[in-house]
């Protein structure tokens, strides 16, 4: 294995029994880079993340944190990582600051001045004990913590959870700072928006399989956004149905709804000159998306 | 719903029934060795006993026809449920009231169109049948311990079954009222610790203070211990019988009228004076060192279980002269005192107060464990281990902690039993306190070891498992000898191999089998931890 991936898994696999869990996962993720893990709930993204961090172990396959087994290198893996769980730890009655100097001193000590500007940034209170914070304060220590080291990797596991859209921004900020100073990021998600907002490249997980790896730009093709139109008069048909991209057409009274897949571009060029009175669109949620997109397809394993 | 809240109370349902179960058996099922079969060693049997039951009246009610096996279960397994019942209710009321809303299932419950009054009447019925199923138990077990020996008419053992029933639902009541005063858990519980607690050492004093008599029907202690439905020729005591109602019905009625004034997760009135000091404060220095930072977690354990043990060396020295007079006199109990020759004094110390310790140190190891166990379950063992930190080296860590706390609080004991002994005029020897102090760090070990192997295993069960054995290593001890159990069966009690060192020195053997016990349940923790993986 080549000690330049930050990240790389052959065949790592969990097995939990009737179907559940991760199959054969082949992933590399490359210094530097901020990676998507996409999928729906219970697809196997947390357990990707805990066998990452040694807290579950494979049934068979390898993982490794910049060369060194996720394993058996455990503690030396984590000196090279920040982490944030898919759930919140419950430190009862800790304050924020307690919490900070708890888990601080064991990654090697805190630079308060780094932590306040953390917090300044997430308008986080550390003076507030830990079972009184709301999910969303709760979502940002754990922020703290994980950027707290200044780590050449992020593990994140659904890390705008809880917050609200102005810390979600702060966040996004945050990330592409990291990754402009050399950090590399695993963020998983199972918003499609989302990852786009600060990812390079997306892999998606399905049923405990790697799916699709794609580039940003690649990743258009499986976006799909429910359209509905209302108009006045005619429109053209048969050119709708022709466009690139545009399915599942259907027609009520005087309004057509279809299906968007990539861009918008070819069905508003057939739509020029129509009298178009009223035009929504909505991005379904990433379980539609893959029933859509992926009902069809076998599930077959991919590497990357 | 109904079966649901059941699932919420099985586990103190199963451990507080099997108690219940096993001490009515157990005393019934003694009851003829001690006591004897001829009219005269029962009658040198019902005087020894009172004199004795005087000094004891702090764990147990005065005794009524000890001449029968009913009256004696009645008073030393039935007369010692309500002390257990506290510590049961305690539990259940805070963890009913406020446990279940730290973890947002309130929050749930009432968003599924259940309304707060559905709620608190769901939460006392759900108690109430896991109350019956223990109370139950301790039926069964009577009739058990009893069997070939006395017949227990059905309609006394029903009459005994319901006051103990109606006792634990208002225990449970009275914690779940005073639960909705604070906004945690921990407020709750240390709320109810001091109302029933406080109820209970009332009661304890109006057993031997004839002026506290009739204040003393506050507390439901009182109305329990008033009731003899279970002894020949004793009666249901209806009026405690309608106060247990009263109390179980105002208590419900009262707590759902405090739930639906406050908030979810908030206290039902508010002080506003925390937040601004609250800001003003720094970080422990201690959290940044290994060892310093687990015991600053545990600091207010720590504290309380410190109080406890000085205020119990206080109590139990501080009646030595009592206590010790009234076995002197009796020369079936004298051998109670140590082996012939012995200062009767030091030997009430060692016997009677460190027997005490022992059991104050083996809870202590109990609560460090689940400790231990509730940092597996919510997820702060995965955040730990989300830094550089190896698995072995939090078992050590924890180890380390527990031994440096069991030190601390076995010193304190025996500084305290010291003082108190010379407030009362016996002199102790320097060094056999001392050994009698280092002996209890190897026996607290034990078992917190035991609970170290077991939460590194299966952190759920692990306090089930734990408590299991301290109470079966208890019952071992105590009752091994008095049924003539075979030796290799009585010698595995962690309790008899503490020994005497007091009085006879250290019990070398049991020394070196608590030792060998810390290193393989330490060490097999270790192994554990090494390969499981986390829940969460």
């Amino acid at each position: 294995m080549k000690v330049t991936s930050a990240i790389r898994t052959e065949k790592l696999t969990k097995d939990y029994g009737s179907g559940r869990g991760l199959f054969d996962l082949d992933l590399e993720v490359a210094e530097g880079e901020v990676f998507g893990y996409l999928g729906p709930n219970g697809a196997g993204k947390s357990t990707t993340i805990r066998l990452l961090m040694g807290l579950i172990h494979p049934n068979r396959g390898a993982a490794e944190i910049f060369g060194l087994d996720c394993r058996r290198q455990a503690v030396e893996v984590k000196r090279q990582l920040g982490y944030v769980p898919g759930e919140h730890p419950d430190f009862g009655g800790l304050r924020g600051r307690e919490v900070v100097a708890y888990l601080g001193a064991m990654g090697g000590g805190v630079d308060q001045a780094w932590v306040k500007t953390l917090c300044e940034r997430l308008k986080l209170d550390l003076s507030q004990r830990f079972r009184d914070y709301s999910s969303g304060n709760k979502q940002k220590l754990l922020l703290v913590l994980a950027f707290l080291h200044k780590p050449p990797l992020l593990i994140l596991d659904e890390p705008t959870s809880g917050l609200d859209p102005l810390n979600q921004q702060e966040f996004y900020t945050m990330v592409r700072e990291a990754r402009d100073q050399g950090t590399t990021v695993f963020l998983s998600s199972h918003i499609l928006s989302e990852v786009e907002h600060v990812c390079d490249r997306v892999g998606i997980i399905r049923a405990g399989s790697l799916v699709r790896v794609a580039s940003l730009a690649e990743l258009h093709d499986i976006r799909l956004h429910r359209v509905e139109i209302e108009f006045a008069g005619e429109l053209p048909l048969d050119r709708i149905r022709a466009a690139e991209g545009v399915s599942d057409v259907t027609i009520e009274d005087h309004s057509l709804r279809c299906i968007v897949r990539g861009s918008f571009a070819p069905l508003l060029a057939v739509l020029a000159g129509a009298q178009v009175v009223n035009l929504s669109s909505h991005e379904p949620t990433l379980e539609e998306t893959f029933l859509e997109y992926y009902a069809a397809e076998p599930k077959e394993p991919v590497a990357c | 719903m109904l079966r649901y809240g059941l699932r919420l109370h099985r586990w103190g349902t199963l451990g507080f029934g099997l108690v219940a179960f096993l001490s009515t058996t157990a005393q019934g099922a003694a009851y003829l060795k001690l006591a004897g079969s001829t009219p005269a060693e029962r009658a040198l049997f019902v005087k020894t006993m009172t004199a004795l039951a005087l000094q004891l009246s702090y764990f147990l009610p005065l005794p009524r026809h000890l001449d029968s096996l009913a009256g004696y279960v009645l008073w030393r397994a039935w007369g010692t449920l309500p002390l257990v019942i506290v510590f049961w209710a305690i539990a259940a009321g805070s963890g009913a009231a406020r446990g279940d809303e730290e973890k947002l299932l309130v929050e749930s419950w009432l968003a599924s169109r259940l309304s707060r009054a559905r709620l608190v009447a769901w939460r006392f019925a759900a108690f109430g049948a896991a109350a019956l199923v223990m109370a139950a138990l301790a039926g069964g077990g009577t009739l058990v311990g009893a069997a070939g020996v006395e017949t227990i008419p059905i309609e006394r053992l029903a009459g005994q079954v319901l006051t103990l029933w109606l006792l634990t639902l208002a225990c449970f009541g009275l914690v779940y009222l005073v639960s909705q005063f604070p906004g945690s858990k921990r407020g709750a519980q240390v709320l109810g610790t001091v109302l029933l607690l406080g109820l209970y050492l009332f009661q304890v004093a109006a057993r031997t203070q004839p002026s506290l008599e009739d204040p003393a029907w506050i507390s439901p202690f009182h109305w329990y211990d008033a009731g003899d439905v279970l002894a020949p020729g004793g009666t249901l005591n209806l009026t405690g019988i309608a106060l247990g109602a009263v109390t179980l019905v105002a208590s419900a009625v009262l707590a759902w009228l405090a739930f639906e004034r406050r908030d979810l997760r908030g206290p039902l009135f508010r002080l506003r004076a925390r937040a601004s000091r609250a800001r003003q404060g720094g970080t422990s220095p201690l959290l940044g060192w290994p060892v310093a930072r687990e015991l600053y977690r545990q600091r207010w354990i720590v504290l309380a279980w410190a109080a406890g043990i000085a205020g119990m060396a206080f109590l139990m020295v501080g009646i030595a002269h009592g206590t010790v007079n009234a076995l002197l006199a009796l020369p079936g109990l004298r051998g109670f005192l140590g082996p012939t020759g012995t200062d009767p004094y030091r030997g009430y110390i060692a016997l009677i107060w460190f027997g005490i310790a022992q059991a104050l140190l083996a809870g202590f190891a109990v609560h460090v464990v689940a400790g231990w166990a509730g940092d597996d379950s919510q997820g702060v063992l995965s955040a730990e281990l989300s830094r550089p930190r190896r698995r072995w080296a939090i078992v050590a860590e924890r180890a380390i902690s527990a031994v440096v706390a069991i030190v601390l609080l076995a010193i304190l004991g025996s500084i305290c039993t010291l003082i108190a002994a010379q407030q009362i005029g016996v002199t102790l020897d320097s060094a056999g306190v001392f050994r009698a102090t280092a002996m209890l760090v190897p026996f607290a070990l034990t078992f917190a070891a035991a609970g170290a192997m077991a939460s590194s295993w299966w952190p759920r069960a692990a306090i089930g498992v734990l408590g299991l054995l301290v109470f079966a290593s208890y019952m071992d001890s105590a009752l091994g000898p008095v049924l003539g159990w075979p030796a290799w069966l009585v010698n595995l009690s962690v309790f008899l191999l503490y020994g005497s060192p007091l009085l006879t020195g250290i019990y070398w053997n049991g020394l070196w089998a608590m030792l060998a016990v810390v290193v393989v349940g330490f060490g097999a923790a270790t192994l554990l931890m090494e390969r499981r993986e986390l829940s969460r």
